[in-house]
């Protein structure tokens, strides 16, 4: 799986490509936390652009939701968006769909991030 | 009727291994991508479940085999390992509500796999545990 970033203004947008399976896991928590945590300044909102993600599994839902609590604990606005029919399938499967605020695109994010702190 | 199987030890990076395992037969057989992810979701759970609670403490790792089987419209997907009895349909169902800070991280896997398949059944056949998963695919 690749993962690559984007930063519009005090957002960073986190776009995943391809499969996070178990195999892929870890290493997007890696860049997940590096992103949440490890950035000075820390981003006002985080989201996650999940528009080439093709499957997701139980140990790639675990990145979201830990993701999720690390955004919340740094205050930080975190939502994902385009998620593709397979994937939201998971998603709401899981219940996740009402602990992570999820967009039907990039736009709506970043439509629905508070105003920039002072 | 199309049948495939394949046998691998309980080690995580054979996971792609029988990823592509899955694909190969999906492709072959003509069957409805949108119906592939159920099956990939379900043997990753179910196979990740073996390597990292399956291994019997002397500490040698099981051989996990599966076996997909098409016949009038359903797949039938046996994963069998020869690690120690569990039946993994006993375990509890997850927590669903609560605030991201209060769900628990795990236990999502083999509730997911229950959801997309029709039928889940565990049987303990000699020494090894089999789950058999089937599911009717929807053709165009």
């Amino acid at each position: 799986m690749k993962v690559r970033l984007e930063t519009l203004g005090q957002t960073t947008v986190v776009v995943p490509e391809g499969r996070l399976d178990f195999s892929a896991a870890a290493d997007f928590q890696k860049e997940i936390e590096r992103v949440l945590t490890g950035m000075s300044p820390a981003p006002a909102a985080v989201i996650i652009d999940a528009g080439a993600l093709d499957y997701v599994s139980s140990a790639g839902l675990r990145v979201f939701l830990l993701a999720a609590r690390a955004a919340q604990k740094g205050g930080i606005a975190f939502s994902v968006c385009a998620l593709k029919p397979a994937v939201r399938d998971v998603f709401d499967l899981s219940g996740f769909n009402q602990v992570i605020a999820l967009y039907a695109d990039r736009q709506a994010a970043v439509a629905q991030v508070p105003p920039p702190r002072a | 009727m199309r049948e495939a199987r394949t046998a691998v030890a309980a080690e995580a990076a054979h996971l792609p291994v029988l990823t592509a395992f899955l694909q190969e037969f999906w492709s072959a057989a003509e069957l409805p991508a949108e119906e592939a992810v159920a099956f990939e979701l379900a043997l990753e759970e179910v196979f990740m479940n073996v390597v990292l609670h399956g291994a019997p403490s002397a500490g040698a790792t099981p051989r996990v085999d599966v076996s997909l089987a098409l016949a009038d419209g359903s797949l039938t997907m046996i994963v069998e390992d020869d690690g120690p009895q569990f039946d993994p349909l006993t375990l509890p169902p997850p927590t669903l509500t609560g605030s991201a800070a209060e769900r628990p991280v795990g236990g999502l896997g083999v509730f997911l796999v229950r959801k997309m398949m029709d039928t889940v059944s565990y049987h303990r056949v000699g020494a090894r545990n089999q789950l058999h998963m089937i599911k009717h695919l929807a053709r165009e």
